[in-house]
């Protein structure tokens, strides 16, 4: 059994692995991608000749953190496999059993005593007309493309949203000569004191708006019109985005007048992030919503416990805060997991990486409250029409029927059962936030009491024959602690 | 380099060339280079929703589903995870 | 001022629907209240089988086991029945398809179980027909060559266990009931008149407050929490609590137009008529207990790695094409059995004016378990014989 088994390779969890390695803890880590950095410093491939990560300016620690990681012979590495839940085996009563599945091998089993959640963030989505378009894509998607992939988007582009990531993103497509249209934000552009207090602080992109100066000269200078007040609230099409209509909103992003037309190809969305936690939801960990922070996030104690034993989290879901404080929240969760299992770990150390939390953490409450998305004004973007839940076709006009003729239904996963909202193969990442504004707003409610969708083994779909290996003997480290070796518990 | 897709190559050191099939036409890709990558790059269709609406990429990152394929006879296979292999068979045959 | 009813019925789950919508539709005044939210536990987590041939957990403990579980054939038959004109009444889909269910059977032992199992079963009533490999082949070619030989129920199917109970309640809405989720009841008292219960409730702002009602009958309709509710009441009313593994998959072309089930193994399989998969078959998982080894029902039930892998070899070994469909979810459903494996049903001994329903396939048999209870409430006597399902049976000195 592993002392410890992280999934994810982003700031928390790869300094989470180099923490408790230098402890003396046997870590195992598992990230769906090929290779460590995480959304935010997503590597491109090897294969791709001179392409190395060029992090977002404020970073310079993430490519010696990557280097570090990679390099270490202590740590083992599944790149490529999908961490698809965690199960109690009665055969190891002291350990996790990790589910890993991946589109060629099938599933192993990994055991663990020690399981640290490190599973990032994704792009808040929201629901309106013609956001299932072709050329409509998300923030995080396009960087990704950008950056790690090496393409950009052919024809016009406009960014809409609420989050800063989308100056940041429109600066890497005029810097690939990509001609952006607009850049729309829901909110009043934040003043120069409210970035100067934002400064370390940008959810997922921490030091970003140091360059804001900077970026917004760029688009100026490209005369792209950056806009303030304005909402995305159709994108047109048959078979690709065509048109784009953006209308002015007021203070709660309520849409206050007729929407103006914009021609372009691609619209890139970026209204904040979503804390990524079904996997903690598998597991039966402890949840509290908590808009600013990223909805639903997943409860700890000081030393990134969750309410389950043995289970700890670190980063964006706990809280979504940016890249420094993952690696920190990473650190303390490596010394924590260490002290868990009897290592010794000395007072000074814990000391120092709370003191590299509250660092990050003295903005994050300002910087939360300037980008939080405001809910219910993202969820009456839905029309009638709109489809929710991308997956199972399921539209805002069928959830308000339902909701009207169930006046018991108070409750999100009522919802999912009755409406299939949540059921397809995202499993209701993509709809849970509309789905929840959609009945607060019905039922008068907090999106909190409305609760929250439940999560379940495979967290990603596995074909059923894979399902099959979950019996199988899980996983050990080599006596080295480099490499795995199937052996009997 | 250009192509007559909605996304275009804009590193030209992408490694070795490789082609899959996409709906049974060849699609030029290379190594390191997710199937969805290729696949917008060379203005391959992705899966149609039931009502037979067009869908692509929105997250690029393993969670929305919305380029998953079958691939290699694998169904719901997330093509922005995969790299491009030679030969690799992918089929969109439209969700239900 | 406290509210009165003539009844109130405890448990959100299809057959508390049922019951609210029967007896509001008798003319009662009816009050349905659920601790969390309509069809949210075992109603709307098991696997909508509509399954009358005894299941394979009644036959592995033999054929004695199986000549008393065969006793509540009646129930069985009379709910094939409702059902078939449930969606008439409700007047809105509840995904109900009686289009056959298979038991099947790989070797010979099996084979010879179906036939016991076909004479029992035709004995109380009900129409099954062994088929042989050759008429397998035309009737469901998705099978696997192992399998050599069926029973057939043509009555068999399944309904849409995610919107049946909220139809239903619906349903007894328009007939005149009060259905209120998250609404607990916490206490009970006689009064000349019934009884007065009180309900814990929680408001939008997420706030608590008790309610007290006044009500002639009381309807417990509360599967696993039956035992808890009954002492409520003062009464003892043993349940088994079981935690089930259930396994659905993405949507595929439809193939499999029957519920098929295994005489050999634990397995229970359909495709909805979403076109997903739904594989269950009694697998069990790991069922939560407080630190006095007190099931904790309101906690997330855990799933275990060998059923989850057992359940689905046996759906790819009964039905190959499964093993590349993806699974979407796999869940735990507690549902309740009594030590008998008959169900409870009838009025609570002791208790005047409480009366309920539970046990086995509650699912299946609920209309038939609200149809009596709706009778016994209006004081009339039911078409069943409910002696062999008295809740009392497993008290001391009762004779059974």
């Amino acid at each position: 059994m592993f002392d410890l088994a992280i999934i994810g390779a982003g700031p928390a969890g790869m300094s989470a692995a180099l923490t408790a390695a230098d402890h003396g803890l046997t870590v195992v880590v598992i990230d769906e991608q090929q290779r460590a950095g995480g959304q935010i410093f997503r590597q491109p491939p090897e294969t791709f000749a001179g392409s190395v990560l060029h992090p977002t300016a404020g970073y310079g620690w993430a490519t010696e953190l990557i280097r570090r990681f990679e390099a270490d012979p202590r740590l083992t590495t599944e790149f490529g496999w999908s961490a698809i839940g965690v199960l109690h085996d009665d055969a190891e009563p002291d350990g996790l059993c990790v589910a890993i599945n991946h589109p060629e091998h099938g599933t192993r089993m990994i055991g663990a005593r020690r399981l640290l959640i490190a599973t990032g963030a994704y792009d808040l989505p929201v629901a309106f007309p013609g956001w299932t378009l072709p050329g409509v894509m998300t923030a995080g998607g396009v960087q990704t493309l950008v950056k790690a992939q090496k393409i950009a988007p052919v024809g016009d582009v406009v960014l809409a949203g609420a989050h800063p990531l989308l100056l940041l993103v429109a600066d890497l497509l005029i810097r690939d000569g990509v001609p952006v249209r607009e850049v729309a934000f829901a909110q009043s552009i934040p003043t120069p004191v409210d970035m100067l207090r934002a400064l370390g602080a940008v959810p997922g992109h921490l030091r970003m708006l140091t360059e804001t100066g900077a970026i917004l000269a760029r688009l100026v200078r490209k005369r792209v019109r950056v806009s303030s007040r304005t909402i995305v609230t159709a994108a047109r099409g048959t078979e690709h985005v065509s048109r784009i209509e953006l209308a002015r909103v007021d203070r709660r992003w309520k849409v206050t007048g007729a929407p103006r037309e914009v021609a372009a190809s691609h619209l890139v969305l970026g209204y904040g992030f979503s804390a990524s936690t079904e996997l903690a939801r598998q597991i039966g960990c402890e949840l509290v919503f908590d808009s600013p922070r990223g909805g639903w996030v997943v409860a700890h104690d000081e030393r990134l416990q969750t309410s389950v034993p043995g289970v700890f989290v670190a980063g964006e879901p706990t809280g979504v805060a940016g890249a420094d404080q993952s690696r920190a929240e990473g650190t303390l969760a490596g010394l924590g997991i260490a002290a868990s299992l009897g290592r010794a770990v000395p007072a000074a150390a814990f000391a120092e990486a709370e003191r590299g939390i509250h660092a990050s953490t003295r903005f994050s409450a300002v910087v939360q409250s300037i980008f939080e998305p405001v809910r219910g004004a993202l969820g009456d973007l839905a029309t009638r029409e709109t489809t929710v839940c991308r997956c199972e076709l399921v539209t805002r006009g069928e959830l308000d029927d339902f909701l009207e003729s169930s006046p018991f239904v108070s409750n999100v996963n009522a919802v999912k059962l009755s409406c299939r909202t949540g059921m397809g193969p995202c499993q209701g990442r993509y709809c849970e936030n509309s789905v929840g504004a959609i009945l607060a707003s019905a039922r008068e409610q907090t999106i909190g009491l409305g609760g929250r969708f439940s999560a379940h083994l495979p967290i990603k779909p596995v074909p059923v024959g894979d399902l099959r290996d979950l019996d199988a003997v899980t996983e050990q480290p080599a006596s080295d602690g480099s490499d795995t070796g199937r052996s009997a518990s | 380099m250009t192509t007559d897709g909605s996304w275009r190559h804009t590193a030209p050191e992408r490694g070795d060339a490789v082609t899959i099939s996409v709906d049974g036409e060849p699609v030029r890709a290379c190594t390191g280079e997710t199937v969805a990558a290729a696949m917008l790059a060379a203005g391959a269709a992705f899966e149609r929703d039931r009502s037979g609406a067009p869908r692509a990429p929105l997250c690029n990152m393993g969670t929305c589903f919305e380029c998953a394929a079958t691939v290699d006879g694998r169904l719901l296979t997330r093509t922005c995870l995969i790299p491009a292999r030679e030969g690799m068979v992918i089929k969109t045959p439209g969700r239900l | 001022m406290t509210e009165r009813y003539d009844v109130v019925v405890v448990g959100g789950g299809l057959l508390g629907c049922l019951t609210a919508w029967m007896a509001a539709r008798d003319g009662a005044h009816v009050l349905l209240v659920d601790k969390d939210q309509v069809n949210q536990h075992a109603s709307g987590q098991n696997a909508g089988s509509l399954h009358f041939q005894l299941e394979y957990r009644m036959v592995e403990a033999g054929e004695e086991a199986a000549r008393v579980a065969a006793e509540a054939m009646p129930l069985h038959l009379d709910a094939a029945g409702m059902w078939a004109r449930m969606e008439d009444e409700i007047g809105e889909p509840l995904g109900v398809r009686q289009t056959g269910g298979l038991m099947v059977a790989e070797n010979s032992g099996q084979v010879g179980m179906l036939e016991f199992k076909a004479e029992l079963e035709r004995s109380w009533g009900l129409d099954v027909r062994t088929l042989d490999r050759a008429e397998l082949d035309d009737v469901a070619p998705y099978l696997s060559r192992d399998i050599v030989a069926a029973n057939l129920s043509a009555l068999e199917g399944k309904a849409d266990a995610r919107i049946a109970a909220p139809a239903v309640g619906r349903a007894a809405i328009a007939a005149g009931a009060t259905v209120r989720a998250r609404s607990r009841l916490v206490g009970a008292h006689r009064v000349p008149t019934g009884w007065e219960v009180t309900l814990r409730e929680t408001d939008r702002a997420g706030g608590e407050r008790a309610r007290t009602v006044r009500t002639e009958a009381v309807v417990l309709a509360a599967g696993v929490w039956t035992t808890e509710l009954g002492r409520v009441f003062g009464a003892e009313l043993p349940t088994v609590p079981l935690a089930l593994t259930m396994t659905v998959t993405s949507k595929i072309p439809k193939f499999i137009p029957h519920l098929v089930q295994h005489a050999g193994a634990r397995l229970s399989l359909k495709q909805s008529l979403d076109n997903t998969v739904l594989i269950g078959g009694g697998w069990p998982a790991r069922l939560m207990r407080d630190a006095n080894g007190v099931p904790a029902f309101d906690r997330k039930h855990q799933l275990i790695p060998q059923s989850i892998a057992g359940n689905a070899r046996a759906a790819v070994n009964t039905v190959p094409a499964l093993e590349r469909v993806p699974a979407v979810r796999s869940w735990v459903g507690a549902t309740t059995v009594a030590p008998d494996q008959l169900p409870l049903v009838g009025a609570v001994r002791g208790a005047p004016g409480v009366f309920v329903a539970t046990g086995g396939s509650a699912f299946t048999l609920g209309p038939s378990f609200a149809r009596v209870l709706t009778d016994l409430i209006a004081g009339r006597s039911p078409d069943i014989d409910l002696a062999p399902y008295d809740p009392a049976r497993f008290a001391e000195g009762s004779v059974s």
